[in-house]
């Protein structure tokens, strides 16, 4: 078999050696770096021809990547031009969810979001989690995208297989119903040498799943179309459109975010979620840091 | 006990520029704007996800002790401010001014931290932004 390319290899070999200089690198641990210089037209080089391949974080820093307040381009603050364009049911579904953050948030004691419970948080949630140093690796018949939280990874065919059909209980393979899953079914396609374009559908039940941290509906009805331009080598720009009309009256952009690419040596901690240091931390500390008793 | 009786100082502030980015359990549990300055010996530091731990016994000025716990966000968030494994160890004398939650137990999440060797460190979170990054394209 022919592998085109296997990202973190090819990017080292092709990459000059002064690239990725660091000097914070303790016995060649490279730590992150999140203060890249600002691309200008003296220092932007070409971006590579049909490749997404590397390790890539927002660039306007870490913080920029958690979306604690919700999806990146609505925030749900209560402004109305980020109030989203709910079905009856979708309300309906939002106002059962009891959310630690956005306008609406309960108290650690009184929430329910999946998320606590170490609960896979699926796509389209984890573009909208504390996302961070993302890497991408492709070959010929795929691109893998491996989240930094809770150390995930979904794939995303190129192969020219088409997007399943969309049914009730999950999607239609060659005939046979198969299940939701919480990545869903992702097929993408080149719209340019620049340009990737992902459609994603049989994702897991309104019942499983958030969209956002603010507890923002998504439904198995869903289809997500994400879009991944590589403006120049060093930036991607990340984008999300959420149709579905179980939960939103029309379709809708909740990201587009700007990354750069990261040395692809770098160290990434892990981050995750244990049910028993979980259960540890709301011992201590959650639990009564919560709690509306007097002391 | 009740918490106030422990506090050094304790002065409402503006938190200016510091976004919501706490993210395991929102901000809806802290007193937002408002700092306590506690000076503590250290018991205890749990360098964990879903939040690091720091636990201080802290002795106020009524003679007695009063055992705070301070959270963090997780360790690969904190790390880039300078927060490890080894940053307070069992009987160091720190200084932690911290934001209280709203309920009045000796609980707070870190917005800076003077480690026993004198190493300041700003808030256990997320917030670092590069300021060279360039708009949207």
């Amino acid at each position: 078999m022919r592998i085109q390319v296997w990202g973190i290899l090819v990017v080292a070999v092709v990459l000059p050696g002064d690239a990725f200089a660091q000097t914070n690198a303790p016995d060649g641990w490279l730590n992150p770096d999140w203060n890249k210089p600002a691309i200008t037209n003296a220092n932007r080089k070409p971006a590579p021809r049909r490749s997404l391949v590397g390790m890539w974080g927002p660039a306007e820093g870490p913080g920029a990547g958690t979306q604690a307040s919700g999806v990146q381009l609505k925030p749900n603050n209560g402004r109305p031009e980020n109030e989203l364009p709910y079905t009856p049911y979708g309300l309906q579904l939002y106002r059962s969810h009891h959310a630690l953050e956005g306008k609406d948030a309960v108290l650690p004691a009184q929430d329910n979001d999946p998320r606590n419970r170490c609960e896979p948080l699926g796509v389209p949630r984890y573009n909208h989690y504390n996302i961070r140093l993302t890497q991408f690796f492709q070959d010929e018949y795929k691109v893998d995208i491996l989240y930094h939280y809770d150390n995930r990874w979904r794939v995303i065919w190129t192969d020219g297989r088409r997007l399943p059909k969309l049914v009730d209980g999950g999607v239609e393979i060659g005939g046979e119903l198969r299940e939701p899953r919480f990545f869903g079914y992702s097929v993408g396609r080149w719209v340019d040498d620049y340009t990737f374009e992902v459609q994603t559908i049989g994702v897991m039940p309104d019942d499983r799943v958030w969209l956002d941290s603010t507890g923002r509906p998504i439904s198995e009805q869903a289809r997500i179309t994400e879009t991944f331009r590589r403006v120049d080598y060093d930036t991607l720009v990340w984008s999300e459109t959420i149709d579905d009309p179980k939960v939103y009256t029309r379709p809708w952009e909740a990201m587009r975010m700007t990354f750069r690419l990261h040395d692809p040596r770098t160290d990434v901690q892990e981050y995750y979620c244990s049910p028993f240091e979980q259960e540890n931390y709301n011992k201590l500390f959650g639990t009564d840091a919560g709690s509306k008793g007097a002391p | 006990m009740r918490a106030r009786h422990v506090i050094v100082s304790i002065a409402a502030v503006a938190l200016l520029g510091q976004a919501p980015l706490i993210a395991h359990h929102g901000a809806a549990a802290y007193e937002v704007g408002k700092k306590v300055v506690l000076k503590g010996t250290v018991k205890q530091w749990i360098y964990s996800n879903p939040h690091c731990l720091l636990t201080l016994e802290v002795t106020g000025e009524d003679g007695q002790v009063v055992q705070w716990i301070v959270e963090g966000q997780a360790p690969n968030v904190v790390f880039p401010a300078g927060y490890r494994k080894d940053t307070f160890t069992f009987g160091d004398k720190v200084t932690v001014t911290v934001e209280p939650v709203k309920n009045g137990r000796p609980l707070g999440r870190f917005l800076a931290a003077v480690t026993a060797d004198g190493q300041t460190l700003g808030p256990a979170n997320s917030g670092a932004t590069n300021p060279n990054a360039a708009s949207q394209p």
